[in-house]
């Protein structure tokens, strides 16, 4: 502990802190623009200056260490002048005109810290020297003019995402923010994460799509869980006037760090798809609206009429636990259908139940990857899937990390690391039967030859494969293309191996809910098969050609969605539903948390959720729908995740 | 004592400042009672008094050299000059101008436009003014209070002349310094 004084207060600091904790610990503040909790401390703006008993000159409180004995000074005449100017300083060095920016008046750092030291013109002269504005984007815009080179986004860049896309260029007042070595952002390796739009200070990166659509006080924040895929990021939706403006993450979010991906922050202001207002029929080829009523009652019709095998009922992986639990006991309870299934072709979730039979609860949450030594990936891709995990491994190609990746497609997320062995291909058993071997032996005759198939970059397979008996914290991961019931024995190895080197195992588990949904009974990869009566509820995701198939050979095809599609051109009754952003609900990660989805939007009068009509049916036929989920689900998770 | 005076003029700006030192509505007649409100843009009087008065506001920045002539016209006369506006204060939306000088500007509106065909041509009438490079009126002359804004709201306004009228220096603070 360090015993030092802020503003002649005593007080006592944890090692390892910087003056800037102190002057926090002492419940003082300074400002600050490049520095962020999140982020290594950088020392660009210079606006953190305080003045420290003895030292030479005024000292940035972010970057240097606290130390005993110390005497910190954070509100002198020497400080406040500083400040001033600096931010003066900051002012001149560019183009900051605030009344055409988008950041203006509460979302902007820069013009916050300038009225909190007062200053209300400027008293050095800008040169006018215009700046490139990269408009090359399809998401963001980045304006030199505005920027302050706080390196914030190069940080998050690198630090936080791994993708070490942003950097700067030249030196002095001639630095200037770039994109690899200096392209414009469009065609760059640029991910389209966000993360750096959000972490941008002043309004230098801003979202194309919510530009001046009102300040963060003018939106209405609802914190929910992300939808894309089942690692469960926090998101904050933010909307007006029940309209959605922008998706942010929440970053001082403890899981995960609050990162965002592009699926994740993008993909739900990106949609083009048309929504159902009204209940359709088809009549002479056309479909034409219908009241609800008779819509429900032609429904009840059918299921009255038939039954068992005759009836199939698919329900999308991205529905709340009430929803999905609901579907399977009104059809397979109530109308004792065979075939109450779930889109999607993603065996994982089934994998991860079939296995924890033999090992018990042997999977782990997925903080295991923050501090990881090793990671084993095999059958995923997480560059386009669960990338937020991605982050967390590309990230840490800046330490000493170890990757071992078997993905199906080449991909980017090994390309950083120097202790690395890469296959592109399914060969699982190869490279996991060499990692017994060089574990068991420190050798392997083998080796040579599978570590050549890496060409140019062998030497470092060669690295990583010396490199394993000092992993301390290895992770498994394992993805929908490895985690296959047909490859059980080959799983078992797998993670029988992982379990002998203390290794720490994640399936990821597809979509938002398909972890739960095999739980709640309902089958995964179903066979798709045609039925006289079709019941596709869909809301508003998609789903395979296999699936289109089996429904156009169905005598009658009912469709349950939020978007007309393919699917909906081939219904025979096509019911309006609510989107994800519009109901309520819970769902289970890939690792086993339980996490409460908030309402962001509210829908049109006459679009109903799939557990609406559940309701309604429920009603109509006098049978009650199971809910009991709450008691039944804990149970089965805390038998495959470790708490 | 006779009660305080107070001219204003507009220069390179876009006269909402103005519109919003209206918008403080019946409080007008208020500060009446306390200030002999004289040349503005919207008054009859069009020149500050000679013999001077006590509040000079400007709002806009000076783009060329009649605004020039104003606005040391206007800092000779009063005895404490108001910024009023961004333009005023940073150069505003007409510095936009500055990225790419007075010649292209010039160029561009008289002769490249897509509704100007070969007779374009600049004005160089003897009588017209000069185009300049934007600036604030800072810095031109001596400015004593600034408030900026885009517009300064019709609550900072009234705060700022009605402190004035009464003898003191208005604060820096939440209501005036808003820049938008």
């Amino acid at each position: 502990m360090i015993n030092l004084t802020v503003n002649e207060k005593p007080i006592e600091l944890p090692d390892g802190g910087t003056v800037l904790d102190a002057i926090h610990l002492a419940g003082f503040n300074v400002p600050t623009l490049c520095h962020h909790p999140k982020l290594t401390p950088y020392g660009s703006c210079r606006l953190c200056l305080v003045e420290i008993e003895g030292a030479r000159t005024l000292m940035p409180s972010c970057t240097v260490p606290a130390a005993e004995g110390m005497k910190v000074h954070t509100d002198t005449e020497k400080t406040k002048s500083a400040r001033s100017f600096i931010l003066s300083m900051l002012f001149s060095e560019r183009n900051h005109f605030c009344m055409y920016c988008q950041a203006t008046d509460g979302d902007c750092d820069l013009q916050t810290a300038a009225y909190d030291e007062g200053i209300n013109h400027w008293t050095i002269t800008p040169a006018y020297k215009p700046f490139y504005v990269d408009t090359s984007h399809p998401d963001f815009i980045l304006d030199n003019n505005r920027c302050i080179l706080c390196r914030r986004c190069v940080r998050i860049c690198s630090e936080l995402v791994g993708n070490n896309t942003l950097g700067l260029e030249h030196r002095g007042s001639a630095s200037i923010l770039i994109a690899d070595n200096g392209i414009p952002l469009g065609e760059s390796s640029c991910i389209s994460c966000g993360n750096c739009v959000e972490i941008c200070p002043t309004g230098a990166l801003y979202d194309r799509r919510s530009m001046y659509q009102g300040r963060e006080t003018d939106l209405t924040h609802t914190e929910t869980v992300c939808m894309d895929c089942s690692l469960g990021c926090t998101r904050v939706i933010k909307t007006r006037d029940n309209r959605l403006v922008r998706i942010d993450s929440k970053f001082d979010d403890l899981f995960l760090g609050g990162l965002l991906c592009e699926k994740g922050r993008y993909a739900p202001v990106k949609e083009v798809r048309q929504r159902i207002e009204k209940p359709l029929i088809r009549r002479n080829g056309e479909l034409q609206p219908i009241a609800w009523d008779s819509a429900l009652a032609c429904i009840a019709t059918q299921l009255k009429a038939y039954g068992g095998d005759e009836i199939s009922a698919y329900i999308s992986g991205r529905l709340p636990m009430d929803t999905l639990q609901g579907f399977k006991s009104f059809f397979e309870d109530g109308f004792n259908i065979n075939r109450v299934g779930l889109f999607g072709h993603d065996e994982s979730a089934a994998v991860s139940i079939e296995l924890a039979k033999e090992f018990g609860a042997f999977e782990s949450t997925l903080d295991a990857l923050e501090d990881a030594d090793a990671a084993v990936v095999l059958g995923a891709d997480l560059t386009t899937d669960h990338q937020v995990a991605g982050f967390m491994i590309k990230r840490k190609s800046r330490e000493h990390f170890s990757l071992v990746e078997v993905s199906r497609d080449e991909n980017k997320l090994g390309q950083n690391f120097i202790r690395r062995l890469i296959r592109v291909g399914d060969d699982y058993d190869e490279i996991i039967d060499l990692l017994i071997c060089y574990k068991a032996n420190g050798a392997c005759p083998d080796a040579e030859q599978i570590i050549q198939e890496q060409g140019l970059t062998a030497h470092r397979a060669n690295l990583l494969l010396d490199s394993l008996p000092d992993w301390q914290k290895p992770v498994f991961i394992i993805g929908k293309d490895y985690a296959k019931l047909s490859n059980l024995e080959s799983l078992r190895k797998t993670i029988r191996f992982a379990q002998e080197i203390g290794a720490k195992v994640i399936i990821l588990k597809g979509d938002t809910n398909s972890f739960a949904a095999p739980l709640l009974g309902i089958e995964l990869n179903p066979e798709f098969k045609a039925a006289t009566v079709a019941i596709y509820a869909m809301a508003d995701g998609h789903a395979c050609g296999h699936a289109l198939e089996a429904l156009k050979k169905s005598e009658f095809k009912i469709v349950h969605s939020a978007y007309f599609n393919e699917f909906t051109d081939a219904a025979d009754l096509v019911l309006p539903c609510k989107t994800w952003a519009e109901i309520e609900g819970y769902y289970l990660s890939t690792d086993g948390r339980l996490q409460f989805h908030n309402k962001a939007l509210v829908a049109a009068e006459g679009q109903h959720s799939i557990y609406d009509v559940l309701n309604f049916m429920a009603e109509r036929t006098g049978f009650s729908l199971k809910q009991d989920w709450q008691t039944v689900l804990p149970q089965k998770v805390s038998g495959i995740i470790k708490a | 004592m006779a009660k305080p005076k107070v001219a204003s003029d507009w220069l390179a700006g876009c006269a909402g400042c103005h519109m919003s030192f209206l918008d403080m509505d019946e409080r007008i007649i208020e500060l009446t009672k306390l200030v002999d409100l004289r040349a503005t843009p919207i008054t009859d009087l069009k020149e500050p008094d000679e013999d001077g008065v006590t509040v000079g506001i400007l709002e806009g920045g000076i783009s060329n050299s009649y605004n020039e002539e104003v606005a040391l016209r206007m800092r000779e006369r009063s005895k404490i000059l108001i910024a009023l506006g961004d333009c005023a204060v940073f150069g505003g939306v007409p510095a936009m101008r500055n990225f790419v000088g007075a010649d292209e500007a010039l160029k561009r509106a008289y002769i490249e436009s897509e509704s100007t065909d070969e007779s374009g041509k600049i004005p160089d009438d003897p009588e017209l003014s000069t185009t300049q490079h934007v600036r604030p009126v800072s810095d031109v002359v001596k400015v004593d209070v600034f408030l900026p804004g885009c517009a300064p709201s019709a609550d900072a306004i009234f705060y700022v002349l009605s402190e004035l009228a009464q003898g003191r220096m208005p604060e820096t603070n939440q209501l005036t310094n808003d820049w938008h």
